[in-house]
């Protein structure tokens, strides 16, 4: 099975999580004064998920871990080796657990949808399916040289 | 260790990771799906202060306090305004405790919807909730958990249900029905307050043996002033 270069999935990884930094850090700083991130075509329901007890983790706004997430996976595309590539699978993999899970919330318990939380768990998906095709195309392999993209 | 092996070891630990996390998530969503909740999860601040500040007071309508008292306090509010929620919060307990506990005055809430359209649902919502006795409750809880004005959260129905549940409404499917048609009522506050010359909230007027009929004084802004205002209407 051919696997694209893992230059280039090291460069799809670092835009997917820049891009979710973004998100997660909007939503982090829409909601840190008791408000909400504001929903596209004047949904409501970013507000109905940021008022929910589901939005923190011991005190601390699950955004904050969506965060610190991101980072350790654009961290984790700028190395090409086993501990990137095997340390960016186990982040991205709880990363997207953790959406699929919230997901299932959103859906069934909250009843409600937040455009913003969607978009973060499509990006942690293609960032966990990215990671894992970077482990299983490259793990074990030697250490790349450096891209020259 | 060659390379094969390395890899081999690494995928081991893969697959075991993701059956781990599979695992984890699973477990997670079936411990929910049977903890109950049915879209009124939403968490809920001061609920005991308002109990407790409520506690047994007659509550008919949308009016606290013993219905004969012979002041009526008329509060004209938006549920989504903060200046109103700090009223209620800092100024408001004082009265209750004191003025309304010993049957002298009685408080009124009126919906004025100035904030936006959203106002009017929530205010119908606890229309309906003060059908069945828990209005204020109703009001301060929803008070003390109010989001960004205009964000969309006070015409949510699973954050005024929740509201509801936790003020207490017990039959939550008459509340619901009762709400959508309360809506005039809502109108009809409004219109009110605007013809007492009312333009910004909480806004409140006295009705008493000292006052002329209802008897506006705008916001007062202090307990002492306002304590004044309630001393003159008797």
């Amino acid at each position: 099975m051919s696997y694209p270069s893992e230059g280039t999935l090291r460069r799809a990884i670092a835009f997917a999580a820049a891009l979710g930094i973004g998100v997660a850090t909007y939503i982090a700083i829409a909601e840190s004064g008791g408000g909400s991130p504001v929903c596209l075509a004047g949904g409501h329901g970013c507000a109905t998920v940021a008022k929910s007890s589901y939005s923190h983790v011991g005190g601390v706004n699950i955004a904050i871990f969506g965060i610190v997430g991101y980072c350790l996976l654009l961290a984790s595309a700028f190395f090409a080796n086993d501990l990137a590539r095997f340390g960016g699978f186990l982040v991205s993999l709880g990363g997207f657990g953790y959406s699929v899970f919230l997901t299932y919330i959103e859906l069934f318990k909250i009843e409600a949808v937040c455009q913003w939380c969607v978009a973060s768990a499509i990006l942690m998906t293609i960032l966990f399916l990215l990671s894992a095709t970077r482990l299983i195309g490259f793990g074990g392999t030697a250490e790349a040289l450096p891209d020259r993209a | 260790m060659t390379d094969a092996e390395r890899r081999g070891r690494l995928l081991q630990f893969a697959a075991g990771a993701a059956f781990l996390a599979l695992a984890v998530v699973l477990v997670l969503i079936v411990i929910n799906a049977s903890s109950g909740g049915d879209g009124g999860d939403t968490k809920l601040e001061g609920a005991a202060p308002v109990n407790q500040l409520l506690a047994g007071l007659p509550q008919k309508g949308m009016t606290l306090g013993d219905p004969k008292a012979p002041v009526e306090l008329v509060e004209f509010g938006d549920l989504q305004c903060p200046v109103c929620a700090a009223y209620s919060e800092e100024i408001l307990p004082s009265i209750i405790e004191n003025q309304v506990n010993n049957g002298q005055v009685r408080i009124d809430f009126r919906n004025f919807t100035i904030i936006s359209q959203e106002s009017v649902p929530a205010g119908a919502a606890a229309l309906a909730a003060g059908k069945q006795g828990r209005g204020w409750n109703f009001v301060e809880l929803f008070y003390r958990n109010q989001g960004s004005e205009a964000s969309g959260y006070a015409d949510d129905d699973a954050f005024l249900e929740s509201v509801a549940r936790g003020a207490g409404v017990k039959n939550l499917a008459k509340w619901n029905a009762e709400r959508a048609k309360l809506t005039p009522e809502v109108e009809k506050t409004t219109e009110e307050a605007r013809s007492l010359g009312f333009d910004g909230t909480p806004s409140f007027a006295v009705k008493g043996p000292g006052a002329g009929g209802l008897e506006p004084i705008g916001t007062p802004r202090s307990l002492e002033d306002l304590e004044a205002a309630l001393e003159a209407a008797e």
